[in-house]
């Protein structure tokens, strides 16, 4: 008897330890399939590449390359577009497409690039073009870059000969190219019903290996149809926090960190650039206050952007008065800024009450948690300043899916006071038709309201081609600070990436979406 | 002992189909993953398609129902971020996560016991006060900044260890040094305490007068005797880490159930979330039933059947009808040896 009890208490604690030592030893001090070993803090990095991203890819689908996070890996490094946009210069250049023209700007003809090899070895002709297109725009697959670039109209496609595709569109579009820059080229026996989480392309690297949840392995493609690159393999791995990102560079575990800021104590490793983002406070006319343009415009000069982007944003990002940054089709360098007069400010509230406005209804101010660095100070700063020129602000800090909601129409009915939403616009296409169709017509999806006469100039802009279309544009955006003020503009930001002292690369504005690995050098 | 154990399953299940049935529902209150996964421009009719394509456009019973079958087709659903299925997601997730939450619990509990039984041994002692200052610490300080301060120290100053990830041995030492600290803590104070009242029991005093040694007077007598307690906050703290430690996975990139979840939640991947849920509801609930069981056999006085049957039985010798159970005289005699040994051993 009494051995027995003795037995049977021992039991759980040795069955305890037992499945805790059993698992542990199970593991064999390895998390699930990681294979390699820690090279201790080399910063050398010998012929890999080594780049630490803000989130592992939900997938590398080309067809959602639109997506920061899936575009970030694939754009020009493991697939390519027909068509390039040069980010620096905005000119559109050749990739697989040597040259595109159009008698009409509905039907453009496109002549392919010869002697190109896709990574499985098959040979790039004018069918995988029209079967990119067709697979990402016409197809039920619901690719995320049809809704963004393209939305419901199908384009008409055709072969030619082996190297010539004919595209024609619903109507006149001159900025076909441009959308078409946006699709990643991908073999034609790619699936058209299912989307594929790692795509063969052919691009200067090729996809080796995707450990989910660890990294992303690929190697420089042997037959790549341009010059090799330099680094012969390339991983990405990817963590949340800034600051550990940082810490991989300073510590050599990492060659490129993308989405940092100076918070994350990068040092001299870090490397700022214009991003194409623009932080704006939309305001919504339907109620009171906001219903009144003199309190709109009371917004506008109860904010001191320059003190912003100063203390705030260490004085790289530089005041906005547009929703679109320099280098973006349409971005008119001569409009200014609301300049910053609270006096003004006062002045006007203290108008709209005498003219019967309702001036002490309460707005409520819309922001998305840890959407930028410093979006909480921002936020706060901004509250105070309105407050001071005697409105009544709520700051409601929500977290992105609550957010969209009054991001995107239909926007919520049930608000009691008015709604003001921070917004951090990025338009990464370079033309400004693509802000303005969303955010500044009456119906735009991102739209609060429009007046007839601003949607005409847009009509007319969207239509223009050339100097014309500059012009026209320019004009929208004048309209909008003028007459429509749906818009406070803040700031055109900066991003920042921290770069090891073993790799050279020189970012650019669209290095957030498109980083490619090609252009990446060993340091001399 | 096994309607004991059939008992608890049955009170344990039924919070398993009432956190799914939350989950599921809950997850659907929280807005349209729609707009998450559509661009912002995009139009009604792809608004709908993509309702139509992941099964959004039902009702919500008809979307719980075919979840259900799904349940028992073992199919779990296609995440809406990935493409992947759910199942395969939550599953290669889990077991990093069990294999942290195991190393650092083995290593909280011993050194816990440890420290405990020493600090036990002059209550009030220079020791006791220094691990009491020790064990509250550890027990208090947030794990985001402990870990951010452990990369700081560790892998940029000194350079031993790798910032973050899961290659190589050497990367599981701040992940493991974080997460301990808490159960750690907590665990000695709890040691502490039991060891302290089991030293002033009198079979600890017979003991030593039959001129047992310290080792053995410790080791054998009274750490056994606490050990009940211990089990018990050592197994909540084992819960807790099991269902993701969401904070270090998330700062030190490690490919846990924990930030799967957080990641799922922020973009409502609801099939993920849900099986992501149900794996470690499940987890948990055969973690407890193990809890259970163990302090059933530790401490024989919780352990019901014992007693019912006791009761029973008594009720039996009194009444006309014979409790038929041929195990009974023998469970209960057991169960008695058990009281008597923790009593008098």
């Amino acid at each position: 008897m009494h051995n027995r009890t003795t037995r049977s208490r021992r039991l759980p604690l040795a069955l305890a330890a037992s499945a805790l030592l059993g698992t542990t030893a199970l593991s064999g001090c390895s998390v699930a399939n990681s294979q390699e070993s820690f090279s201790g803090g080399s910063s050398a990095a010998s012929d890999t590449l080594r780049v630490v991203l803000q989130q592992e890819p939900p997938t590398l689908e080309a067809c959602e390359s639109n997506l920061t996070s899936t575009g970030v890996v694939i754009r020009s490094t493991i697939t390519e577009p027909l068509i390039e946009r040069n980010p620096t210069s905005g000119e559109l250049e050749p990739k697989l497409a040597t040259e595109w023209s159009s008698k009409d700007d509905q039907t453009w003809t496109l002549k392919l690039r010869e002697g190109v090899k896709f990574h499985d070895g098959s040979d790039f002709t004018a069918a995988d073009a029209v079967a990119t297109i067709d697979r990402a725009v016409n197809s039920k697959l619901g690719c995320n870059v049809e809704g963004y670039v393209f939305g419901d109209d199908d384009l008409k496609l055709k072969e030619v000969d082996d190297y010539t595709v004919e595209v024609t569109a619903a109507k006149k579009d001159p900025i076909l190219p441009l959308r078409l820059s946006f699709l990643e080229v991908v073999p034609e026996e790619t699936s058209t019903t299912e989307k594929v989480r790692e795509p063969i392309g052919t691009g200067p690297y090729q996809l080796d290996e995707w450990q989910a949840g660890q990294s992303i392995n690929a190697s420089a493609f042997a037959d790549y149809w341009g010059d090799a690159p330099e680094f012969k393999k390339a991983t990405y791995q990817w963590r949340s926090e800034g600051s550990v990102r940082a810490a991989m560079i300073t510590s050599g575990e990492a060659d490129i960190a993308t989405g940092l800021s100076p918070e994350d104590n990068i040092g001299d490793f870090g490397v700022s650039y214009p991003n194409n983002e623009t932080v704006a406070l939309r305001m919504h006319a339907d109620t009171a206050p906001f219903d009144d343009i003199r309190i709109r415009r009371a917004v506008n000069y109860a904010i001191d952007k320059e003190s912003i982007v100063a203390s705030l944003y260490g004085g790289r990002d530089t005041v906005a008065a547009q929703l679109v940054p320099a280098g973006v089709v349409g971005h008119s360098d001569d409009l200014p800024a609301w300049e910053y007069d609270p006096q003004k400010a006062k002045d006007l509230v203290a108008e709209a009450k005498a003219a019967g406005t309702d001036v002490s209804a309460p707005i409520n101010f819309v922001v998305r948690t840890a959407q930028f660095p410093k979006i909480q100070e921002l936020a706060q700063v901004i509250q105070e300043q309105l407050t001071q020129a005697g409105l009544t602000v709520n700051l409601k800090m929500l977290e992105t899916s609550q957010h969209l909601t009054y991001q995107v129409r239909p926007f919520p009915t049930n608000e009691d006071g008015a709604i003001m939403l921070m917004t951090q616009h990025g338009n990464q296409a370079g033309d400004a038709a693509f802000t303005v169709d969303q955010y500044m017509t009456s119906k735009g999806a991102q739209s609060a309201f429009g007046t007839p006469e601003l949607d005409k100039l847009i009509e007319e802009a969207d239509a223009a081609t050339g100097d014309d279309r500059q012009a026209a544009f320019e004009k929208v955006f004048k309209y909008q600070n003028d007459e429509v003020v749906q818009f406070a503009h803040i700031a055109h930001q900066t991003g920042m990436l921290g770069i090891s002292k073993a790799v050279s690369y020189e970012p650019n504005s669209s290095s957030g979406d498109e980083l490619r690995l090609a252009d990446v050098t060993v340091a001399k | 002992m096994l309607t004991y154990l059939r008992k608890r399953i049955i009170a344990s299940a039924l919070p398993l189909v009432v956190v799914i049935i939350g989950v599921f529902a809950l997850a659907r209150m929280t807005g349209n993953p729609a707009a998450l996964y559509l661009p912002l421009n995009a139009t009604d009719t792809m608004r709908e398609e993509f309702a139509a394509r992941n099964g959004l456009d039902q009702p919500i019973l008809v979307q719980m129902a075919q979840y259900f079958g799904g349940i028992f087709r073992l199919d779990f659903g296609t995440s809406m971020r990935t493409g992947e299925d759910a199942a395969t997601m939550a599953l290669r997730a889990f077991p990093a996560t069990l294999q942290l939450a195991a190393t650092t619990m083995i290593i909280a509990i011993l050194l816990a016991v440890v420290v405990g039984s020493v600090a036990a041994m002059k209550p009030n002692g220079i020791w006791d006060r220094c691990s009491s200052f020790i064990s509250m610490t550890a027990a208090s300080i947030p794990d985001f900044w402990l870990a951010i301060v452990g990369i700081w120290v560790f892998a940029i100053t000194l350079g031993w260890v790798p910032t973050s990830g899961v290659v190589g041995a050497a990367a599981w030492f701040l992940p493991v040094a974080t997460l301990v600290m808490r159960p750690f803590g907590t665990l000695v104070q709890v040691i502490r305490g039991a060891m302290v009242s089991a030293l002033s029991e009198p079979y600890i005093k017979l003991a030593r007068s039959k001129g047992a040694t310290e080792y053995r007077v410790i080791g054998q007598h009274a750490l056994r005797n606490a050990a009940a307690p211990g089990l018990t906050v050592a197994g909540d703290l084992t819960v807790g880490l099991v269902n993701g430690a969401v904070v270090v996975e998330t700062i030190f990139g490690w490919p846990g159930i924990g930030k799967l979840m957080i990641d799922s939640i922020m973009q409502r991947d609801f099939a993920v979330l849900q099986a992501c849920v149900l794996l470690t509801a499940v987890a948990i609930f055969i973690l407890n039933i193990l809890i259970d069981l163990g302090y059933a056999l530790l401490d024989p006085r919780v352990r019901p059947s014992a007693g019912a049957r006791k009761r029973r039985k008594a009720r039996a010798a009194q009444g006309p009808t014979q409790g038929s159970d041929p195990r009974t005289p023998q469970l209960v005699g057991a169960s008695m040896a058990t009281t008597e040994s923790i009593r008098g051993n």
